[in-house]
């Protein structure tokens, strides 16, 4: 599913003062593809991300997600998109506490109706991949962080969704931990041959990348490669 | 210098934590305005009692040391004629002292006073009007009379303006002879509650003959008083002024404290309200107060950082609720003076009274309340670990593990304060706290029953609740330090309305049963004269001849002086067929009838009570007869809503031999099942002789007026519910609010995986639904336990009489109803916010 950005305006009030932070932007995410966003701090990078997941909207321009164009919809559409297409991995996890590991998974399936015969076997297999089907029932207190951003990506894969949206998946963990969760974001996006966007300050991250743009002065600009990847050489 | 600075700027950043969330700042305001609004309120209802007692009173007995009375009200004038010639008593004055109403002045009750003005200079004053002309000037005529200036010119009257006086069904015409005016405004509004006129005129209103109500008198030496007694005639006694006035006013003091102890309960709501919104201030200030300690902040700098945050909240609120209270004291004065008047004792000044001790009271009450409420939150904020140290949830965790000690610590608590009621001093003080113990005692088990409950639901239904339904569950035992407390508000608050509902179920539905027991007959039959209260013995003969009538109930009642309770009432049966199933409350010998025909007596339990009679067959009790005090064995002690000094039952030669009394003044009519009432009642009218006092009302419209005066005696009780109800339901709400704040980043996940706004709405509600239904299956045993309490230790101090429970299951479900939906009112507002929530700004929360 191709992510295309179409002269994207957005801006916003920060204590009193307009902000912009994309002035006229274009850019274009191909399908199957693994995209790295770099940036300094507060250039826009997560902002980026809720963009293209209608978590926020652009003030002009077009922004597309295969044949949907998440900035001509309604708040319920793109809720129903962002469920039902989209997965997010955080750099805080963000998994809901009072859910154990097996219902943090289910829970995006469990409120869209979907039957648990379709997505049981589904979770059962990413759990085991990423070696935590044994740990299905406990809380994810009780998981460290490694282990609970490998629960938060098996939730974002889940449903099967086109297009992964990562906001700094490895920022909250140690170097090695960080490492062996992207190989495993990596392998299993393209694996099921996803749309991989990610935001990263992490300098491994452009090993795991087909294109990399940074955000700065209110745009995206690409970088160019070659890039490395390990996980497909 | 620096450490003030350093406190000062301690206390900016809390105070400008409250500002961002102003809204839960004023709730808290409003919850403790409403809880002092309360407490001020009923203290000035108590206060304008006193003071409308003391100013109806102290206008009729002035500087009277002594009383002579008699057993039934009234002393021949001869009586203050020997004691003026033989025994030289000069300062002593003739009193005639009887309720009327007076049509003109918008049926007020008054007191009609008949003086004799040559005896009146040593006791009161009795100003004439502006001319200062001597009241025996005046009172030439007989029916001249006196009344106060400022119903003169509320009413239009004036000198010369007829006026009628209305005494038992009979009007008599005087005309306004004087204005009593003044310019000492307390002596003016004493006044306003008198007719006054000489003795004879008096006397030919209320068609006493020559007949006094009593002597009152100003003796120096306690010997004197000892040779007046002995002189006297038999039924004449001579009685301590102070102490009758306070056996009088004694009447309504429990009914007055109960008042103020359920004032109390809307302010203990309070504490639950404070406790709450400062915990969860503090809370949400876990990380500011861990970087504070982390900087340098001392334990105790942040301790006192937040009680003066609460100190500035408690006295906004303490000063608004004050000003609130007086407010709303004015229709709580007017409740009360009605209820006391209604069931003790007649109020003629109706005295709204701010008392300054009344405004200091609520401050104290609140700013003190607020400062308990807030101790726990400071001490738990003062323990914040640095930032470096800090865990998250820790405090949650260690609450955690705490459930099973405070669950223990419920217990014990609980079983204190049992003790206390049960062994403690019979006053309103230590029932309330015991009341406030059960209280605690109940709040401090709900963590581990929610813990339980909500373990159990889930274990029940897991599948079939959904993962919306599970989480809404979990919530609840995730933040127990938070939720139990809400929850615990909230089951308290609905005990609280289980407790006043089932006492003024089951006491209406005893009333009821009262009503048909004792007063079942179709038709009542009654003299409504006074003075001359017996029924011609030939219209007695022929109503129980008429055709219909299957069975009479013939009866006379006959109030009396007593010294305990100032008036009883006696009453002795002629024949009674009403059911008169007595409800014994102390056991009665077995044979009735014989030990009735023997001089003994029954005693209503409100009797029982006045007069301090232990509740045990053979007990006795002195009353004052014709013949002198004599004291009485009392057979029984029965259940009884007939109110005033309460009642005596006993048997018509006992009645006749002691009183004087063999008449029947009352009659109640059984008619066969095919009788209507309305003919029969008609015939009977056709029967009494025109101008006579007899009243014929049909046994529903009794039962209509009886059920209208106990109904008004709840009003201010209930009153008092809605109070403390609204404190409750605005912690809850600010609580509420608080909790779901805290959810804003976990919202913020739900809506950015693909949750509908209105799933995260369903989320909520269903979480404050299981708030309220939990606190409402929780409430169920503690409003039972309150029931009890205020039905069997708290009304019956405060009315002197006892009923059955009648706990249905139509009120356990209202009150899990009302609880749920108590919870989801609260949570809307949140709720509705909740979906609207922003998820980029939900998610960079920290």
């Amino acid at each position: 599913m191709d992510v295309q950005m179409q002269k994207i305006n957005k801006s916003f009030d920060d204590s009193g003062r307009r902000r912009t932070i994309f002035c006229s932007t274009s850019a274009r995410f191909p399908s199957g593809s693994v995209t790295v966003i770099v940036g300094k701090s507060g250039v826009g990078k997560s902002s980026l991300l809720n963009l293209i997941s209608g978590i926020d909207l652009p003030d002009s321009g077009q922004l597309r997600v295969g044949d949907h164009c998440i900035s001509d919809m309604t708040d319920t559409e793109r809720t129903l998109f962002r469920r039902r297409h989209i997965g997010f991995i955080y750099q805080f996890f963000n998994l809901i506490p009072v859910l154990t590991v097996l219902e943090n998974v289910i829970l995006i399936a469990e409120l869209d109706r979907v039957s648990p015969k379709t997505y049981l076997p589904r979770a059962q297999t990413l759990l085991e991949q990423v070696g935590l089907w044994d740990r299905r029932s406990d809380f994810p207190e009780t998981l460290s962080g490694g282990e609970q951003q490998r629960v938060a990506i098996v939730r974002a894969l889940v449903n099967n969704p086109d297009l992964v949206l990562a906001d700094e998946p490895t920022g909250n963990l140690d170097q090695d931990t960080g490492r062996k969760i992207m190989q495993m974001i990596s392998s299993l996006v393209r694996d099921q041959r996803k749309t991989l966007i990610m935001v990263t300050h992490s300098p491994d991250a452009a090993a795991w990348a087909d294109q990399m743009f940074a955000v700065a002065d209110c745009d995206l600009a690409a970088m160019d490669g070659p890039f490395h990847e390990p996980s497909h050489g | 210098m620096n450490r003030l600075m350093g406190s000062r700027t301690l206390i900016r950043t809390c105070l400008r934590h409250s500002r961002r969330h102003l809204l839960r700042t004023l709730l808290l305001i409003f919850g403790i305005a409403m809880g002092v609004a309360g407490v001020v309120a009923i203290d000035m209802a108590k206060t304008s009692v006193e003071k409308s007692f003391e100013m109806s009173t102290t206008a009729l007995v002035s500087r009277a040391t002594h009383q002579i009375t008699g057993a039934r009200l009234e002393i021949p004038q001869s009586v203050f004629t020997k004691l003026r010639t033989r025994l030289g008593i000069h300062r002593s004055a003739p009193v005639i002292s009887r309720h009327v109403t007076v049509p003109e002045l918008d049926d007020r009750i008054m007191t009609l006073m008949g003086v004799d003005p040559f005896s009146e200079t040593h006791f009161r004053h009795l100003p004439l009007g502006t001319d200062n002309r001597d009241l025996s000037a005046v009172m030439t005529g007989s029916t001249g009379v006196f009344i106060a200036q400022s119903h003169a010119g509320r009413f239009g009257l004036d000198i010369g303006s007829p006026l009628t006086i209305s005494l038992g069904g009979r009007n008599t015409t005087v005309t306004v002879a004087g204005i009593l005016d003044s310019p000492d405004k307390a002596l003016l509004q004493m006044l306003e509650g008198l007719v006054v006129t000489d003795i004879s005129a008096a006397q030919e209103i209320l068609d006493m003959g020559d007949h006094i109500t009593r002597i009152d008198l100003i003796l120096d030496r306690k010997d004197v008083a000892k040779e007046i007694q002995e002189p006297l005639p038999e039924g004449v006694f001579l009685v301590e002024t102070d102490q009758q006035n306070h056996a009088v006013r004694g009447l309504s003091r429990s009914f007055e404290n109960s008042l103020t102890a359920f004032s109390m309960l809307a302010l203990f709501m309070g504490i639950f309200l404070i406790y709450n919104t400062v915990s969860f201030s503090v809370s949400r200030r876990h990380r500011l107060h861990a970087i504070l300690r982390a900087l340098g902040a001392t334990r105790s700098g942040i301790f006192f950082t937040v009680m003066a945050e609460v100190m500035v909240y408690a006295v906004i609120g303490s000063i608004l609720g004050v000003l609130l209270g007086i407010l709303m004291g004015k229709g709580a004065v007017q409740a009360v003076i009605a209820t006391v008047s209604e069931m003790y004792f007649t109020l003629t000044v109706g005295q709204t009274d701010i008392a300054g001790i009344t405004l200091a009271k609520g401050l104290v009450a609140g700013i003190l309340t607020s400062m308990v409420a807030g101790l726990f939150p400071a001490l738990g904020a003062a323990g914040t670990r640095p930032v470096s140290l800090m865990h998250k949830s820790v405090s949650e965790h260690r609450f955690q593990k705490m459930i099973p000690g405070l669950f223990a610590a419920g217990l014990v608590i609980l079983t204190a304060a049992a003790l206390l009621m049960r062994t403690g001093p019979a006053q309103a003080g230590y029932d309330f706290t015991g009341l406030f113990m059960i209280f605690f005692g109940a709040a401090l088990l709900t963590p581990l029953i929610i813990r339980v409950l909500v373990r159990t639901l889930l274990a029940a239904g897991e599948r079939l609740l959904g993962i919306m339904l599970t989480m809404a569950l979990r919530n609840i035992t995730r933040s127990l330090r938070q939720t139990s407390v809400l929850m615990a508000s909230l089951m308290v608050v609905t005990s609280v309305y289980i407790g006043i509902e089932v006492m003024t179920g089951s006491f209406r539905q005893s009333i009821v049963q009262w009503v048909d027991d004792h007063i079942g007959g179709h038709v009542h039959v009654s003299s409504a004269d006074e003075r001359h209260p017996a029924l011609d013995p030939d219209l007695v003969a022929r109503i129980r001849q008429l055709p219909g009538v299957a069975a009479v109930s013939a009866y006379n009642i006959h109030p009396v002086f007593s010294r305990a309770a100032g008036k009883v009432h006696l009453f002795s049966y002629e024949s009674n067929q009403s059911v008169m199933r007595w409800s014994w409350t102390a056991a009665p010998e077995t044979e009735l009838a014989s030990l009735l025909e023997s001089g003994w007596i029954f005693v209503s339990e409100i009797f029982a009570r006045q007069h301090q009679v232990e509740p045990e067959a053979g007990a006795a009790v002195i009353l004052e007869t014709r013949e002198g005090p004599i004291s009485f064995q009392i057979a029984g002690i029965f259940r009884d809503f007939f109110m005033g000094g309460g009642r005596v039952v006993m048997s018509r030669p006992t009645m006749a031999r002691y009183w004087g009394h063999d008449d029947i003044t009352a009659m109640q009519l059984f008619l066969a099942s095919d009788t209507p009432a309305k003919p029969v009642m008609d015939e009977i009218q056709e029967m009494i002789p025109p101008g006579s006092l007899i009243q014929v009302r049909s046994g529903a419209e009794i039962k209509q007026s009886i059920l209208a005066v106990f109904d008004n005696t709840f009003i201010i009780t209930s009153a008092l519910q809605v109070l403390t109800a609204m404190v409750a339901l605005t912690g809850i709400l600010n609580a509420v609010m608080a909790l779901l704040l805290e959810r804003t980043r976990e919202i913020g996940i739900l809506r950015a995986c693909g949750t509908l706004p209105g799933q995260v709405r369903q989320l909520l509600i269903h979480e404050c639904f299981f708030y309220g239904l939990i606190a409402g299956i929780m409430a169920i045993p503690l409003g039972a336990v309150l029931s009890w309490i205020l039905i069997h230790v708290i009304n019956q101090r405060a009315f002197g009489w006892t009923y059955d429970m009648v706990l249905t299951p139509g009120v356990m479900v209202q009150a899990v109803v009302l609880s749920s939906a108590a919870a989801l009112a609260a949570g809307i507002f949140p709720a509705l916010a909740a979906g609207r929530t922003h998820i980029s700004e939900a998610l960079h929360m920290e």
